[in-house]
């Protein structure tokens, strides 16, 4: 095993332990998928010669590059699908925020000092809040 | 004239509340003013009582976004609040930072009076005192948004504009950040062109420029937008373009 293996076990390992250790309450499920992906990938890494030898079957030329090549497409899926999660959230938010916003907004009248303010009407017949008129 | 203002703030109360005064002072030379204000989240919030109080040509319609979420979003709901109330003659787009003028909305206003659909605010044709690295950034933003675009306009990502009923009916502003300066100009000049997307091909908006003179003090350039803001834009731009579907 060359020095380079035992670094990256060890992360490997360190990172396992510190995910078990800091685990939240019903997170047992997605640490046990993390465990079976950390000892797939351990495993690479201690026998090399597997993942070279998997590489040669599919015509690839390095056992590295075989797990780089699926590695990377699938964190660009992940990072254009998570991005497009973030987005929708947002705008939901924003809906929420602007709706909360626009039912409190008030009208200010008379001597503003005296914290006089109107709500903007009540709701008509078709459940909108219209200001009234001035 | 029955003008509605629409006017995002963040976290500026001193510089709102002097806005606010100022065009309380002139609003009669326009007209009926009613101002929607629209805190974007500010901490402490902005508060009824700070602000001045209306009078026989001077209104304020006050609402708080919960959260922070960017002028675009507070300039659109202050275009959804000024919808609810009764038609207005003219939606004008403000700073609440003081950076522009009551003349300069009175000139605005007049271009929609006069039969313009959308009014946009012309800072190099007015008397603007504008940084030159400012200047250099504009000129950029205004190729990028002339071609984006295909419409042809003399400055760019100026925030005081004014717009007819129909037109603000028709903008909606979907970009929460920044980017909205950029949006309202492809919505404009999509339903200008009567092009895809557009409400109706025969009904189209014209399009004025009007001249304005943009007050920058070391404090509107310290709250306002960085030079840098642009690639912010861009990057919500093309998220838009990915993820924003159809329009």
């Amino acid at each position: 095993m060359t020095p380079a293996s035992v670094i990256l076990l060890g992360l490997v390992a360190g990172l396992l332990f510190f995910d078990f250790a800091t685990m939240r309450k019903g997170g047992r499920r997605i640490f046990l998928v993390e465990c079976v992906a950390f000892v797939a990938g351990g495993a690479l890494i201690a026998f090399p010669d597997v993942a070279t030898r998997l590489a040669h079957a599919v015509g690839i030329g390095r056992g590295v590059d075989f797990v780089l090549y699926p590695l990377v497409i699938w964190l660009v899926r992940e990072s254009l699908v998570s991005r497009r999660r973030r987005f929708e959230e947002a705008e939901r938010l924003t809906e929420i925020v602007r709706a909360m916003a626009i039912e409190q907004a008030v009208r200010i009248e008379g001597r503003a000092s005296g914290g006089q303010v109107h709500g903007l009407g009540q709701s008509d017949a078709h459940g909108t809040n219209r200001a009234p008129s001035h | 004239m029955r003008v509605a203002v629409l006017m995002p703030v963040w976290n500026d109360p001193d510089a709102l509340a002097r806005t606010l005064r100022g065009i309380r002072h002139r609003a009669s030379e326009v007209g009926d003013v009613t101002v929607f204000v629209v805190d974007d989240g500010s901490s402490p919030p902005v508060l009824a009582a700070r602000l001045p109080p209306p009078d026989a040509s001077f209104r304020i319609v006050l609402a708080r976004h919960a959260l922070n979420l960017g002028q675009g979003a507070a300039l659109e709901t202050a275009r959804k609040l000024a919808l609810r109330d009764t038609p207005y003659d003219v939606y004008a787009t403000m700073d609440a930072d003081g950076q522009h003028r009551m003349e300069d909305l009175r000139a605005l206003a007049e271009a929609i009076a006069s039969g313009a659909d959308v009014a946009f605010g012309n800072r190099f044709e007015g008397a603007s005192n504008i940084p030159s690295v400012r200047r250099v950034v504009l000129f950029a933003a205004r190729i990028f948004e002339n071609v984006l675009t295909g419409m042809r306009l003399s400055d760019a990502h100026n925030g005081f504009r004014a717009f007819s009923y129909r037109a603000v009916a028709r903008v909606q502003i979907r970009q929460n950040r920044m980017a909205h300066a950029t949006e309202i100009r492809q919505q404009v000049s999509r339903e200008a062109r009567g092009g895809k997307g557009a409400a109706r091909r025969t009904d189209s908006l014209r399009v004025v420029e009007v001249p304005v003179s943009v007050r920058y003090t070391a404090a509107t350039l310290a709250h306002g937008q960085t030079s840098l803001g642009a690639i912010a834009i861009l990057r919500d731009l093309f998220h838009r373009y990915l993820f924003g579907g159809s329009e």
